[in-house]
C-alpha cells in the first residue's frame, strides 16, 4: 500500500512538472492557433541557462526564475517578430502546419546548438537540498519536486488572473475567440498576439529551472515537447485551467503504467493514451465538440 | 526519345561506377545519398503528394531494418530479406498506420510522432543488444553489391514518384493535398488513397530499412528506429521541393555532402544548417530548390521581353 502511494504521490509530483510545461504551449495555441512545438527547445535552453547562471553566481536556482523569464520573454518577442508574424495571414489550416514546420524546424536548432555548445552530456545542478526528502506519513517527497507543484499552482493561478482580472488579459482572451471580431473592437491583434507569444516563451523559464534541477541533456526538448502535446490534449487545446490537472493525470497515468509494467515503459502509456485520445476524441478529453 | 536516351545513360553509367572507381569513399558517398533519396521519397509520396505530414516514418523505417537483419542472419538471399522488410513494414503500417488516418491534419503528424517514440522505447527494451551481419558475409565484406542494391531501390524509388505524378493516382493524391474536403466532395474516396499513399510509402521506407541493415554492419537494434530518421527527410524533400521528382534527390545529394563536411570536427552541424534553411525554405520557398530553379529560369527567359512589355526599357 505505502509502494503505491509512494509511486502514486511521485507521478503527482512530476504531474506538476508537466502541467507547467505544457502552459506555454496552451496559451499560444489558445490565442493564435499556432502549434508551436519548439516549446520543449525552449524549455531545455532554460535549463542550460539556469546552469550556467548557478554554475557562476552559486545563487539558489529558484531565485532565477526572476532573470531566465524576462529573458525568454524576450526570446520570444525576437522569434514572433522575424519567424512567427508573417503567418498570421493564413486560414486557421494552414497556420497550423506551417507554424508546426517551423517551430519543428526550431526544435532541430535547438537541440544540435545544445549539443553543440554543450555536448550531449547529462547535467544537472546541484543544491544543498538535491536529494533531500520529507517524510509524510512514510511517503518520501522530495524538497525540490514539492517546490514545483508549489510554482505550478502559483504560476497558473497567476496566469489565470492575468487573463481574466486584467485588461489586457481580456484582449487577450477576446482575441482568442476571434480575430476579426476583436479587430473591430478596435483591439490591435498583431500586438495582443505578440504579446502573448512572448508570455508563452517567458513560460518556458520556470519548468526550465524545474527541470535543471534534475538531470537534463539537450535530447530532453523532444520529452518535453511530447509531455506537453500529451497535456494539451488531455486537458483540452487552449484551456489555461485544464492543463494543471491534465499534468496530474499524465503524471498519475504514467505512474500507473510504471507500478504495472515497470519504468523503462513509463514513456509508452502516455503516448498511447495520447494517440487513442487523438483518434477518438481529438478535441481533448474535456473539450467540447467542435 | 531523349529523355530515355538520358535515363538509360545514366543507368549504365551508375552501373559502371564501381568498375571504374574503387575509392570506397566515393561508393560510401553514393550508397549514402542512395540511403537518403529512398527515405525522403517514401516520406515525399505520403508528405509530398499526399499532403499528410507524418513524423514517424522512422518505425517504418526501423521495422524494415530489424526484419531484414533478421531474415538475412537466417541464411534468406538479401533481395528476398529486402522484400520480407518492405513487406512487414507495410504490414506495421496496416496495423498501426491506416487507423492514424482518423487523424486529420496536424494531428496526423503529431500522432504519427508518438507512434515513432512508442517504436523506439519498446525497441530500445525488447532488443537491448548489438545486431550483427551473418559471420560468413562480414569475412568478405565489399561494398560493390551494397552499391547495386542502393542504387537499384532508390531507382525503383525515384521511378515510382515518376510514375506517380504522371498518373491519375497522383492526381488524386495531389487534389487531397490541395483540398481534402473538396477532393471529397467530388467523389474522390480520400480515405482509400491515402491508405494506397500510405501504403506505398511505407513499402518504400521498409526497402530503405532494409538497405541500411544491408549496408552497415553492426548496429544497436534502436538505431534505424531513431527519431533522426523520422525528421532528416522532412528537411529534405521539404528543401528539395515536396511532391517533385527530383527534389529529395537534390535534398538528399546536399544533406549528405552537408553531412560529410562537419563529420570531422562538428558533428551535427548539417542538421543545424539544415534546420535553419528548412524555416527559410517554409517561409519563403514553399517549393524548395526546384522551385527556386524553376523561377530563376523563368525570370531569365522573361525578364527582358516582359519589361519590353512593360515599356520600362
Amino acid at each position: 500500500m505505502l509502494h503505491v502511494a509512494q509511486i502514486l504521490s511521485y507521478g503527482i509530483l512530476n504531474g506538476a512538472l508537466y502541467g507547467l510545461v505544457a502552459l506555454g504551449l496552451s496559451l499560444v495555441f489558445g490565442v493564435m492557433n499556432y502549434l508551436m512545438v519548439a516549446h520543449g527547445g525552449l524549455i531545455m535552453l532554460a535549463s542550460y541557462t539556469t546552469f550556467w547562471a548557478f554554475f557562476y553566481t552559486r545563487i539558489d536556482p529558484f531565485l532565477f526564475i526572476v532573470v531566465v523569464t524576462p529573458l525568454f520573454f524576450v526570446i520570444g518577442w525576437i522569434l514572433f517578430k522575424i519567424l512567427f508574424q508573417s503567418l498570421m495571414k493564413f486560414p486557421e489550416g494552414e497556420k497550423i502546419k506551417n507554424s508546426l514546420l517551423i517551430s519543428f524546424g526550431l526544435l532541430l536548432i535547438f537541440s544540435n546548438l545544445a549539443i553543440l555548445f554543450w555536448t550531449a552530456d547529462e547535467r544537472a545542478v546541484t543544491t544543498v537540498y538535491t536529494g533531500k526528502v520529507v517524510q509524510v506519513l512514510g511517503v518520501r517527497l522530495p524538497y525540490i519536486g514539492l517546490g514545483g507543484v508549489a510554482l505550478a499552482i502559483i504560476v497558473i493561478i497567476a496566469l489565470h488572473l492575468f487573463l481574466t482580472r486584467t485588461y489586457f488579459g481580456k484582449a487577450i482572451r477576446a482575441v482568442s475567440l476571434d480575430h476579426e471580431a476583436a479587430t473591430l473592437m478596435g483591439i490591435n491583434v498583431n500586438r495582443v498576439c505578440l504579446v502573448a507569444f512572448s508570455i508563452g516563451s517567458a513560460l518556458a523559464g520556470i519548468p526550465g529551472v524545474l527541470t535543471s534541477l534534475n538531470a537534463f541533456n539537450p535530447a530532453i526538448s523532444f520529452d518535453l515537447t511530447n509531455k506537453a502535446l500529451i497535456v494539451l490534449i488531455l486537458a483540452g487545446f487552449g484551456s489555461i485551467k485544464g492543463v494543471l490537472i491534465g499534468g496530474l493525470l499524465l503524471g498519475a497515468i504514467e505512474a500507473g503504467g510504471v507500478y504495472l509494467v515497470g519504468t523503462p515503459y513509463r514513456e509508452v502509456f502516455g503516448l498511447i493514451l495520447f494517440v487513442l485520445i487523438l483518434m477518438f476524441r481529438p478535441q481533448g478529453l474535456a473539450g467540447k465538440k467542435a | 526519345m531523349k529523355h530515355i536516351l538520358l535515363l538509360a545513360g545514366i543507368v549504365i553509367g551508375l552501373a559502371l561506377v564501381p568498375l571504374v572507381i574503387t575509392k570506397a569513399y566515393i561508393l560510401n558517398l553514393i550508397i549514402l545519398i542512395s540511403l537518403y533519396t529512398v527515405l525522403s521519397h517514401s516520406w515525399n509520396i505520403l508528405g509530398g503528394l499526399t499532403g499528410q505530414i507524418s513524423l514517424g516514418h522512422s518505425t517504418f523505417f526501423g521495422i524494415g531494418a530489424l526484419v531484414f537483419r533478421y531474415l538475412w542472419v537466417m541464411g534468406a538471399p538479401s533481395y528476398l530479406a529486402l522484400c520480407g522488410g518492405s513487406i512487414s513494414s507495410l504490414l506495421l503500417a496496416s496495423a498501426i498506420g491506416f487507423p492514424a488516418f482518423k487523424l486529420k491534419g496536424h494531428y496526423f503528424a503529431i500522432g504519427t510522432l508518438a507512434l515513432s517514440m512508442i517504436a523506439i522505447i519498446t525497441v530500445q527494451n525488447l532488443f537491448p543488444g548489438v545486431s550483427f551481419s551473418p559471420p560468413q558475409y562480414l569475412s568478405k565484406y565489399s561494398l560493390v553489391p551494397i552499391y547495386y542494391m542502393a542504387v537499384t531501390v532508390s531507382i525503383i524509388a525515384i521511378g515510382l514518384v515518376y510514375a506517380l505524378t504522371r498518373s491519375k493516382l497522383g492526381l488524386a493524391f495531389i487534389s487531397i493535398r490541395e483540398d481534402e474536403d473538396a477532393a471529397e466532395a467530388i467523389g474522390i474516396n480520400t480515405f482509400k488513397y491515402k491508405v494506397i499513399s500510405m501504403s506505398l510509402s511505407t513499402l518504400i521506407a521498409g526497402l530503405g530499412g532494409g538497405l541500411f541493415s544491408f549496408y552497415v554492419a553492426s548496429y544497436y537494434y534502436y538505431v534505424p528506429f531513431e527519431l533522426g530518421w523520422s525528421f532528416d527527410p522532412v528537411l529534405i524533400a521539404f528543401i528539395g521541393g515536396p511532391g517533385t521528382v527530383i527534389g529529395p534527390l537534390i535534398g538528399s545529394v546536399c544533406f549528405v555532402l552537408l553531412k560529410e563536411l562537419f563529420a570531422i570536427n562538428l558533428g551535427q552541424m548539417n542538421v543545424l544548417i539544415f534546420g535553419i534553411v528548412f524555416i527559410l525554405t517554409i517561409l519563403f520557398l514553399p517549393e524548395g530548390l526546384i522551385g527556386l530553379m524553376k523561377r530563376l529560369q523563368k525570370a531569365k527567359r522573361f525578364g527582358l521581353s516582359g519589361r519590353l512589355r512593360d515599356g520600362s526599357i
